[in-house]
């Protein structure tokens, strides 16, 4: 029928598409992606046999006498083989092979190393990252004397230019259909449905009128997991879709109070089950000024 | 009298749509975004330009059409497939004009008859089932400039490997060349995620700007002297315009934006819901599910049910658009003057939209965009319409400012692209980008069924680096397929790489996927090589 090929009648049949990723890909590495100025997403591969190395060089028991941790490294300012030398860590599982990764400090680089942290305080490496560089997510303060605007035009310029709309990209319209679309729905069935959301964003804005000085701050949870990629997982007794690879995540709004989250699943054969409950409480102090 | 404006408005649409092509059915749901935006969208806009160019009116307006999209418009399966798309449209259209003649829906039933039959004439008797040609020549009479994208909207902040963002631009620069007789001047970065430095590639596409969200460019270093109303140029020499929040709030806006009139048409009141079944039926998928059909009778009319819409009114909805643009061009009016005399510069006002929300999303926005142009050519003196080049060409001194990273998605960085909903793609995505640029690397000068293969793995690998897919999952519409495209082409690499590396090509396998994903017929696969990054780096 054209140059691009024939129309089969019978060639319908699916093919490759549904079998799962592959769960590994046989090699120790990890990767790490910037997601915005303060959050940045790492994931990781250690073999068997990476394992078996590190145990015959640091000892048998070496992954359970140590800590598993993401070590994030400040590599600002540091070129080629020089050593960073601030860094913090995170506590994790080496299973969770992938982790969002908080830092305090916008604006500069980072590099992460999954590794063991030993009862001597020694660390033992298993896996490292690239670097990232992280966006500033605020006004330069390197001015330039040529180009060179007095402050308070430029507080009345980047008003102009719309600060106030950062981060309100395309989403927009997308959104406002949809809500619409949740309206109409709403007035056509008075049903409406709120269960567990993936994507609880709650923005934080400034005050509507701001003081000199502020701080707004708030929090929300995120819970994952991994399991085989066929099992059934219900989180609070709703089901969660699994990524192909078996991995789960969810965010919630984190409001005061106490937050119960059993995290059950089912093999696929329905002949063995594991449970996880989760317990989180928040309290919030705020000084009232 | 050249130079009574004072400032310039640079009108800016972004076409875009994911490759999307299925040979092995006959007939697929998801084409059909690509048919209705055909017909809302695309043609739509050739026949404004046809309409103001006969009349005399002068426009400037600059246009992405991605490669996925040049790709899909050029494919002689599509282009069939859409002529069968629009041809029963037009025959339910004509019945319907027939059913409906005493009833309150007879002059929107006239209007799609009438629209439909001006896109067969364009379609066929104007660009002879190449509408590229049809962009092409308003962009060959200066009007309209046509910029590129990355290969397959690829997002480019998240790959790890130069190899990968260079091949995404080098593809997308050779298939504009194809398709349009020249290289592109500019380049719509897919979902405006800029990646600093990564503007180096463009640069070795002679490429000269590029756009930026907002904060792109003011948060960039130093501090910009002209916010986002003068282009920046980066440490490259490319150019980065910054988007305007102004102009973009007041048609996007929720709220006050101006889609949401009530006179204007109803997008979730649908023909193929509407209609009796068996009447509808032929123009339905073959699964005969009710679905969108495109055909729409009614006004958004207020807060009300669906059931309680009031008939569309074409002639007062093309009133209030009317009346929208004047509003639109009041504003920019002011906001240039205002900026003129705060900034002692003639300010470039940068408008920046989805294509599709025009015609498709909103549907009169195509008619809003026709009395823009027309408005602003023939109604006032201030604003002087611009594409880019021509700006850069009178204004070509401007600061030196390294953009921040940034993207125009929500929250304004990469968290649409990069959440729970979607992260796990990446570990794969990766791997096979690594695996892409060592055949690459290995195999300098391949031929014959290996060159094929190759060729064929460059395909598998930009098809699924689509920025598209990680956007569909974090906003969940049409989740499954979007997750079914990304394993499809991941598995499909996975095998070919796996069959490359054996040494045991299966002609089958390979002639399967050639079929099914042939976008960038004229694919070179030493595109992912590293030579030629640090090649195009080092330009």
């Amino acid at each position: 029928m054209t140059s691009s090929g024939q129309i089969k009648k019978n060639n319908t049949a699916p093919e490759a598409e549904h079998k799962a990723l592959p769960e590994s890909y046989g090699a120790t590495e990890a990767a790490l992606l910037p997601r915005d100025p303060n959050w940045m997403f790492i994931y990781w591969e250690i073999t068997e046999n990476s394992k078996k190395n590190t145990r015959s060089r640091h000892g048998q028991d070496v992954f359970e006498k140590g800590r598993q941790v993401i070590r994030v490294y400040d590599m600002t300012g540091i070129t080629d083989g020089g050593a960073p030398t601030k860094y913090f860590d995170i506590a994790v599982m080496l299973e969770a092979k992938s982790w969002y990764v908080n830092v305090q400090e916008a604006g500069r680089a980072y590099c992460c190393e999954v590794g063991l942290v030993m009862p001597d305080g020694s660390f033992v490496g298993l896996v490292k990252t690239n670097t990232v560089n992280l966006p500033g997510g605020r006004v330069s303060d390197v001015t330039d004397e040529k180009w060179m605007a007095v402050t308070a035009d430029f507080d009345k310029l980047l008003q102009l230019s719309g600060v106030e709309y950062i981060g309100k990209g395309s989403g927009e319209v997308a959104k406002s259909l949809a809500q619409r679309w949740e309206m109409l729905r709403a007035v056509f069935s008075r049903a409406s449905s709120f269960g567990v959301s993936s994507m609880s964003s709650q923005n934080l804005q400034k005050p509507e009128q701001p003081k000199k000085f502020w701080l707004v701050a708030d929090c929300e949870l995120i819970l994952y997991g991994a399991t085989e990629p066929d099992a059934f997982v219900t989180v609070s007794g709703r089901k969660v879709n699994l990524n192909p690879d078996g991995t789960f995540s969810m965010r919630f709004a984190l409001p005061d109070g106490i937050v119960d989250l059993p995290i059950k699943a089912l093999s696929k054969d329905e002949t063995d089950s594991r449970e996880i409950y989760i317990k989180v409480t928040r309290a919030t102090n705020t000084d009232g000024k | 009298m050249a130079n009574k404006e004072k400032g310039y408005l640079a009108l800016v649409l972004h076409a875009h749509l994911p490759f999307i092509r299925h040979p092995e059915y006959e007939d697929f749901l998801e084409e059909d975004w690509f048919f209705e935006a055909m017909c809302e969208t695309y043609i739509p806009l050739l026949d404004i330009y046809e309409r103001l160019t006969a009349e005399g009116t002068d426009f400037r307006v600059t246009m992405s059409i991605t490669p996925p999209l040049c790709n899909m418009m050029a494919d002689d399966l599509l282009r069939e497939r859409f002529r069968r798309y629009y041809s029963l449209r037009l025959e339910l259209a004509e019945k319907e004009v027939i059913r409906n003649r005493n009833t309150g829906f007879y002059e929107v039933a006239k209007m799609y008859e009438t629209k439909f039959r001006r896109i067969r004439e364009l379609y066929e008797d104007y660009y002879h089932g190449r509408i590229l040609d049809g962009f092409k020549k308003f962009q060959d009479m200066g009007k309209l400039e046509i910029i590129t994208c990355g290969a397959t909207h690829g997002f480019l902040p998240l790959e790890l490997r130069k190899e990968a963002v260079h091949a995404q631009i080098k593809l997308a620069a050779d298939d504009y060349r194809k398709h349009f007789g020249r290289g592109p001047r500019g380049i719509w970065l897919a979902e405006c995620a800029y990646n600093p430095g990564d503007d180096v590639f463009l640069k070795a596409q002679g490429i000269r700007y590029f756009f930026l969200e907002t904060h792109g460019i003011i948060y960039g270093s130093p501090r910009p002297r002209y916010g986002v109303y003068a282009p920046v140029y980066c440490p490259s020499g490319v150019a980065a315009f910054g988007r305007d929040m102004e102009s973009a709030q007041q048609v996007w806006s929720a709220e006050t934006g101006y889609p949401g009139d009530h006179r204007y048409r109803e997008f979730y009141r649908d023909l193929g819901y509407d209609l009796e079944y068996d009447y509808v039926k032929p123009y339905l998928h073959q699964d005969g599910v009710r679905r969108n059909i495109g055909m729409k009778y009614c006004k958004i009319t207020g807060k009300v049910g669906l059931n309680e819409k009031a008939p569309y009114n074409p002639a007062e909805a093309r009133e209030v658009a009317a009346s929208h643009a004047g509003n639109f061009m009041f504003n920019r009016e002011r906001q240039i003057e205002h900026l003129n005399g705060f900034l002692g510069r003639k300010p470039v006002v940068v408008s920046m939209y989805d294509a599709e929300l025009y015609g498709h999303w909103w549907y009169e926005g195509v008619d809003f965009l026709e009395f823009l142009f027309k408005k602003i050519h023939h109604d006032q003196k201030s604003i002087k319409m611009v594409t880019p080049s021509e700006y850069l060409g009178i204004h070509p001194d401007n600061q030196v400012v390294q953009p921040s990273m940034s993207t125009w998605g929500d929250k304004g960085y990469n968290e649409v692209w990069l959440n729970g909903t979607n992260d796990w793609m990446y570990r794969h995505l990766h791997k096979q980008v690594e695996r892409m640029v060592e055949l690459a690397n290995k195999f300098p000068n391949a031929d014959g069924a290996l060159r094929r293969a190759l060729n064929q793995c460059a395909r598998e690998v930009v098809l699924g680096m689509s920025s598209d897919w990680a956007f569909l999952m974090t906003v969940g519409t049409a989740k499954n397929y979007s997750t079914k495209r990304f394993v499809a082409h991941t598995h499909r690499f996975n095998g070919l790489y796996e069959q490359i590396m054996g040494n045991r090509l299966e002609e089958g396998f390979l002639k399967d996927i050639e079929w099914r994903d042939n976008i960038f017929p004229e694919m070179n696969y030493r595109v992912f090589s590293t030579e030629e990054a640090e090649k195009a780096a080092r330009s």
